[in-house]
């Protein structure tokens, strides 16, 4: 087990979401822009869609398949922009 | 409640649960198998699949009619090719061989034509071929011939003497219960290194008819099946995965056969100090009964379309042995975790057998079991039209449940496991093409017959005899 796979590592990433999460607060209320429930919930499917698609295309990677890797990187990505415009138009609604 | 009261609850409620969560922890990394230094894969820890949620009462595969048992003189490819090879005479053809092994061939002439192929046909090309460009096969060969250095002899005598103890006032002791007796044998074959254990009461239908030579058995008649061979116990190892990953000519079975073989006899060893009879059937050859059917009661897997179980830890790369015993135990239940479905549309190691040996139809009745039909004869054909290791296994390193334990694959298993509408196999095959594609099967044939002596996955670096040795 390297630092990367324990549990400390999902610790650290634990509170760097956390420290994610009030900085995008923060930021919409700078913007004036009102984030109801289903906003959030818009938000973290979007940052799963996100981290999966880095975590797939360097698992991929790490097991020897670049292949996997490339293909799945490219289709995962667009998936992640699409979705990502989508939302951002959707949550940034000011009512 | 307002803002802030609404925030001080949950941060109290967060302290319970982040409290909660660090108990869990800490107890599961207390004896979690990693800490066990060394013994790691001895402690069990991965045979992680929940079998019980998956649990049926009847096997995934179906009785459809009168079964009849396999005579593995005849019906084993590895036992009638030595026979064939030793009596063959061209000018008298089936004539030359012995009686049963004459009227075999006579009535699957086809068979025949494959088998003789080997010697007429790809001999020549595979040495021709082998002085040409197996160099590159160098380090790979010495991996496979060191796993297999160390090779346990069985027994040459019948079951009624090699399966019980040595020791005639060995006594049988009591056991307090079947479920502690399987609870203990399978504790005990993880330590002896077995990853996957299964028990299950014999199937009769499962022994060979005539069992293959050289097992203290007289072949030459109809096989009683001993009626002290009352349950079956499952063993076994997967092998190294990154020279898995580049079959048909870097990978080897020697490594898994050697191991699952030494784990067969120890574990006998140790049911024989308790009083009762044991005996492994192991591989390479020195079975008496068919291994996949007894997989698939035991609950370890269930068989693919290529005829091999595919287990829910290590798709189809698992190398298993039996041990029959008569110590009585629970047996387990077999496991329905939808690779019927999945094997039915999938069909990616059809596309990729060089030989063409698996079946991309559906399954028929073969010995009153309906299955998919597999052609051993031309699988066997391959083997010697490749170089490196012996065999080939590019069904087992092609099969989607084939892969490492990480979290993309074993989040595919729990969707494909769960989902009951088929959509995730089709999603997930498609997938497989696209991301995991194979070479085209033409090209991993010698150059001799057309091919290239391609690998499904390049070698791991340490099988890269280029990078080590001047060639």
């Amino acid at each position: 087990m390297t630092f990367f796979t324990g549990g400390f590592f999902w610790f650290i990433q634990g509170i760097l979401i956390t420290v994610i999460v009030l900085a995008f607060r923060a930021w919409m209320e700078d913007r004036n822009v009102k984030m109801f429930w289903w906003k959030w919930l818009l938000w973290g499917v979007w940052i799963l869609t996100a981290g999966f698609t880095i975590a797939f295309i360097f698992t991929s990677l790490g097991e020897g398949e670049p292949t996997a890797a490339v293909k799945g990187g490219i289709i995962f990505s667009l998936i992640t922009i699409i979705s990502g415009a989508g939302i951002w138009r959707l949550i940034n609604k000011k009512n | 409640m307002d803002r802030r009261k609404f925030l001080k609850t949950s941060g109290a409620a967060g302290a319970v649960a982040g409290s909660v969560g660090l108990g869990f922890f800490g107890y599961e990394a207390g004896r979690d198998p990693d800490s066990y230094t060394g013994w790691k894969n001895r402690e069990g820890g991965f045979q992680t699949f929940n079998r019980i949620k998956w649990a049926v009462e009847k096997p995934t595969y179906q009785k459809t009619g009168p079964s009849r048992r396999v005579d593995a003189r005849t019906e084993v490819v590895f036992s009638r090719i030595g026979p064939l090879f030793r009596n063959w005479k061209e000018e008298d053809g089936t004539s030359s061989l012995p009686e049963y092994l004459k009227k075999f061939y006579d009535s699957n002439p086809e068979v025949l034509e494959l088998d003789l192929r080997i010697k007429k046909e790809l001999f020549p090309k595979l040495r021709k071929d082998r002085e040409k460009y197996n160099n590159q096969f160098i380090l790979a060969e010495a991996w496979s011939d060191a796993m297999g250095a160390v090779w346990p002899e069985h027994s040459q005598e019948p079951p009624e003497i090699a399966d019980f103890p040595e020791r005639k006032d060995q006594k049988q002791l009591t056991m307090k219960s079947p479920e502690k007796t399987s609870k203990l044998i399978k504790k005990i074959a993880h330590q002896l290194g077995s990853t996957l254990v299964g028990i299950t009461k014999l199937n009769p239908d499962w022994v060979y008819s005539h069992p293959m030579r050289r097992r203290g058995i007289d072949t030459d008649k109809p096989f009683e099946v001993p009626k002290h061979w009352k349950y079956a116990i499952v063993v076994g190892v997967p092998m190294s995965w990154d020279p898995m990953f580049a079959n048909p000519n870097y990978g080897t079975s020697h490594d898994a056969y050697a191991i699952s073989r030494i784990i067969s006899v120890r574990l006998s060893a140790f049911i024989k100090q308790l009083g009762y009879a044991a005996r492994p059937h192991t591989p390479g050859t020195e079975y008496d009964l068919m291994v996949p059917p007894i997989l698939v009661d035991a609950g370890i897997g269930e068989q693919g379309r290529h005829s091999i179980v595919v287990t829910p830890e290590l798709g189809s790369n698992f190398r298993p042995a039996i041990i029959t015993t008569n110590i009585p135990l629970k047996p387990d239940k077999p496991i329905d975790f939808g690779v019927q479905d999945f094997c039915k549309a999938c069909k990616v190691c059809a596309e990729q057998c060089p030989s063409g040996s698996i079946t991309k139809g559906d399954k028929v009745e073969i010995r009153g079991y309906k299955r998919y039909p597999f052609n051993a004869a031309s699988c066997h054909n391959f083997w010697y039209s490749k170089l490196g290791n012996m065999g080939c296994r590019v069904c087992i390193s092609v099969c989607p449940y084939t892969r490492k334990a990480n979290w993309v694959h074993k989040a595919a298993l729990e969707i494909t496991a769960h989902d009951p509408t088929g959509l995730a196999d089709k999603a997930l095959t498609a997938m497989q093409k696209i991301f995991y594609p194979g070479p085209d099967p033409q090209d991993y044939f010698i150059p001799s017959l057309g091919g290239k002596n391609a690998s499904y996955r390049k070698p791991p670096w340490w099988l890269r005899t280029e990078d080590f040795i001047d060639i």
